[in-house]
């Protein structure tokens, strides 16, 4: 059994698994064998059956048990059969069961306790079962299993009922060719395509099967059933299938995992929990239903005569009333605490527990809420993705070789100080137009060498540099006129990771230069101004005339948005703003920083500085970024010379975490 | 302290233990020593551009910025007066009072309206002479800022943004 997988973080698109060349194909008339193979090694199998008006999990004797020709539609709070013009068994979505019925039972004796002459012992109740067979696992079902390995499997305990339950079930899986309006498994990463776990694989065409091993007993099972190899066409039509389920996805909303722990953890206190729990009726529905709940109490019971008592595990829910309470009070007494305490259980600390989240998109909750509340939609409301213009992926680099060049036309040249020019670039490659922020450009001119410089802001049209003149080649960028050209790579390096900052209050501690690489940042922010807490920049500078981008500075003064603190090094009487290092401004500040995101650039003796003070300030590590200035030749990892312990700062930097770096960060010769 | 300029004497009507645990300097010392210095000490409101203290001369008063800014200024022959640094709210004004020879080391002048929470020096002195505890208390507060100022210091001596860092064969921007 595996526990190591589930749900992906990237929510990545895997391939269709009958690419396999060993894919076999069982046609619809030979299912039964399948069953009767199952149920030849002793096992009782479990699949979809059609009771009471939905299709639920039960036992399955023969193939005509499964609701062949049925399907279901579901919706919030809705969930209709429906009959299909085919004889398919498995063309349905999840159902009101999972498997957990099976693995993890509702109800399940634990202890027996027996008093007689004075001793008291206390004995396992034991778990005697026939070995299982699970027929018709969803790929979000078998990621689901993987889930709840973690839980009760992974740790330095385990459930003992639920390890011989688990351990005994065979998984055959199927890979869905429809999704429900409630399915969002493409977006937790799960499904559709089935992921490990499974022993068995299968995709249902109208005449029959694709079926693919995916353990060893798998394979030994598949041996033995009347079988023929999958024809080129059979599993073209299969991956076409499953394809389409995807798509059917994309239409329909679903959960933006990335950066969702923090963003969902920096809103708990949104009203938006209130409003939901004056819909939620806490009725523990979605729990019961969901595929990963495992919570549960015990409950005792004493035979009349007082000599035996048992115990029984059973489900319980955070819904309920008594989830929380103690003698004298309850932790979680109104709805909202309790309709948050799931939320955030399921899409965040479940991460922080178990390396995965407790979420696998089957939507059952969705479905089965009798008021049809929808995780998507409460999660898009509190939690909002970043917008694009903050969140993109990183552009393919022009140029991205040591002998290649593009070429950038200067369109126009600002001023910033008396050594500092601002280059506006055009006439670039659209890789360039979506340079992120934090990222940099190698440069060059004829006869001079190559430079990286970072992006000082991404416009539609164009990119601007900031450079300062300190050397013959700076010099010479910085004396370029509108009209010419200049050699260029790029985007090149890791940006400053914004998403991981939304929700949280964002503190920019810079000096001098360094402004320049974070204002796209500064940008990013102000652009999705509501998604971020408090914005703190302290900008310091070795006078008042060494600062840059004056006019952005005084508009940033003036703007309720930002809470911009200046410096400088040295001033004379005309200047009346504080003087001294950058960090005299924040270092006995009473603001919190473990509930902030720092991005530091300046020089490193500075940002070392900055970093002490910011710790002080109650700040992590992986919650400071800097961005570092290293010797480049080349900018893409090939040259050797920006090497700082194990990292390349071109392509690994130039922004990093404080905790990435430890203590090489800073330390004289590296 | 010696005032020049437009002082209001008046003391505002706010309590100096409040004030004090306005202060990082002041927050958190023992009630029984905020209430020691509490006896000692006034909140003064000072308009912009006054002196409040000057170079070489006798520091009458430690202070507590409690609003505003106040410039620490030497002046440089030629040069004129130089602000070699700004103190924000919270930290300490004319810790000579308390150190000999009680002599300023800078000018001090308001640039914002300011109030300052004010410790008679003489007071300050005698009680930190005649009571150890005391002493033992609010002395490494005064260390504390007196060693953060010269820490920083040290940084603005480097002169960071002056020049930028020499990488193989030549000047790069940072």
């Amino acid at each position: 059994m595996t526990s190591a997988t589930q749900p992906r973080a990237d929510g990545a698109a895997r391939s269709a698994r009958p690419d396999q060349p060993d894919a076999r194909f069982l046609a619809r008339a030979d299912l039964g064998a399948l069953i009767d193979a199952l149920r030849a090694e002793g096992r009782r199998v479990i699949g979809p059956v059609r009771r009471d008006g939905a299709i639920v999990l039960g036992e399955v004797a023969a193939a005509d048990d499964l609701p062949a020709g049925w399907g279901a539609e579901a919706a919030p709070g809705r969930y209709r059969l429906i009959r299909r013009g085919d004889e398919r068994v498995f063309e349905h979505n999840a159902g009101p069961t999972s498997w957990k019925a099976w693995t993890f039972p509702a109800s399940a004796p634990l202890t027996r306790v027996a008093a007689a002459e004075g001793e008291t012992t206390y004995e396992p109740a034991g778990t005697d079962i026939r070995p299982l067979a699970f027929l018709g696992v969803r790929a979000c079902e078998v990621a689901a299993i993987l889930v709840q390995d973690r839980v009760l499997l992974g740790g330095p305990y385990v459930d003992e009922d639920y390890q011989a339950r688990r351990g005994s079930a065979f998984i055959v899986a199927v890979q869905c060719t429809s999704a429900a309006s409630t399915c969002f498994c493409a977006s937790m990463g799960t499904g559709p395509e089935v992921g490990p776990g499974a022993d068995l694989v299968m995709t249902e065409l109208d005449d029959g099967f694709v079926v693919e091993r995916a353990s060893a007993a798998g394979r030994r099972l598949l041996d033995r059933l009347p079988t023929r190899p999958a024809t080129e066409e059979a599993i073209a039509d299969a991956m076409t299938a499953v394809g389409g389920a995807r798509a059917t996805m994309a239409g329909q909303p679903g959960v933006q995992i990335v950066g969702l722990k923090d963003r969902l953890l920096a809103r708990l206190d949104d009203p938006r929990w209130a409003l939901v729990a004056e819909r939620c009726l806490a009725c523990a529905n979605c729990t019961s239903v969901c595929p990963t709940c495992f919570c549960t109490s015990v409950l005792q019971r004493s035979e009349l005569v007082g000599t035996a008592s048992g115990s029984t595990r059973t489900w319980d829910s955070c819904f309920n009333p008594g989830f929380a309470r103690v003698a004298g009070g309850n932790f979680r007494s109104r709805t909202r605490d309790r309709y948050r305490q799931w939320l955030t259980h399921k899409f965040a600390t479940w991460v922080d527990q178990f390396g995965t989240f407790g979420c696998v998109g089957c939507g059952r909750c969705i479905a089965w809420c009798p008021v049809g509340i929808d995780v998507r939609e409460e999660l898009l409301a509190i939690a909002p993705p970043i917008a694009p213009s903050v969140l993109r992926p990183s552009p393919a680099p022009i140029a991205p070789t040591p002998q290649e060049f593009g070429t950038a036309r200067v369109t126009a040249t600002r001023h910033e100080t008396r050594d500092v020019v601002t280059l506006v670039l055009g006439d670039l490659e659209p890789a360039l137009l979506m340079t992120k922020p934090g990222q940099f450009v190698m440069l060059t001119l004829p006869a001079f060498p190559r430079l990286p410089i970072s992006v000082s802001r991404t416009r539609s049209d164009g990119i601007e540099l900031t450079i300062r003149s300190v050397g013959p080649a700076t010099d010479a960028l910085t004396r370029l006129k509108p009209g010419e050209l200049v050699g260029i790579r790029g985007p090149l390096g890791t940006g400053w990771p914004i998403d991981a900052a939304v929700g949280r209050d964002v503190v920019v501690v810079t000096g001098g230069i360094g402004l320049a690489p974070l204002r796209p940042l500064v940008d990013a922010v102000l652009a999705d101004r509501s998604r971020f807490g408090a914005f703190r920049i302290y900008y310091g500078a070795r006078t008042p005339g060494d600062m840059l981008y004056r006019d952005e500075l005084a508009s940033w003064m003036a703007s309720a948005d930002v809470d911009l603190h200046l410096s400088v090094d040295r001033a004379d009487e005309s200047w009346l703003g504080p003087v001294g290092v950058v960090t005299h401004l924040f270092d006995k500040a009473s603001w919190d920083g473990s509930k902030s995101s720092a991005f530091v650039c300046g020089p490193e003796r500075m940002m070392q500085a900055t970093a002490t003070a910011l710790f002080d300030r109650g700040f992590h590590g992986d919650r400071v970024y800097v961005t570092l200035e290293r010797h480049m030749e080349c900018g893409i990892g090939l040259c050797g010379h920006c090497q700082m312990g194990r990292y390349f700062v071109c392509k690994d930097g130039p922004v990093f975490t404080l905790a990435q770096l430890g203590d090489i960060f800073g330390r004289e010769g590296i | 302290m010696e005032h020049r300029g437009f002082v209001t004497e008046s003391a505002v009507g706010r309590d100096v233990v409040l004030a004090l645990n306005g202060t990082w300097f002041g927050e958190g010392l023992p009630p029984e020593t905020q209430q020691r210095l509490a006896t000692m000490g006034q909140v003064r409101r000072v308009p912009l551009s006054t002196e409040i203290l000057r170079e070489g001369e006798i520091a009458e008063s430690l202070g507590l910025l409690l609003s505003g800014r106040v410039a620490l200024r030497m002046l440089v022959p030629e040069r004129g007066m130089v602000t070699i640094l700004t103190v924000e709210p919270g930290d300490v004004i004319g810790w000579s009072a308390i150190v000999p020879p009680h002599r300023a080391t800078s000018t001090v002048v308001a640039i914002e309206d300011a109030e300052i929470l004010e410790l008679s020096g003489e007071r300050l002195r005698a009680a930190l002479r005649a009571d150890p505890i005391l002493a033992a208390t609010v002395y490494p507060r005064v260390l504390q800022a007196v060693s953060r100022r010269l820490s920083e210091t040290r940084l603005q001596l480097l002169d960071l943004f002056a020049r930028e860092a020499i990488v193989g064969d030549g000047l790069r921007a940072w």
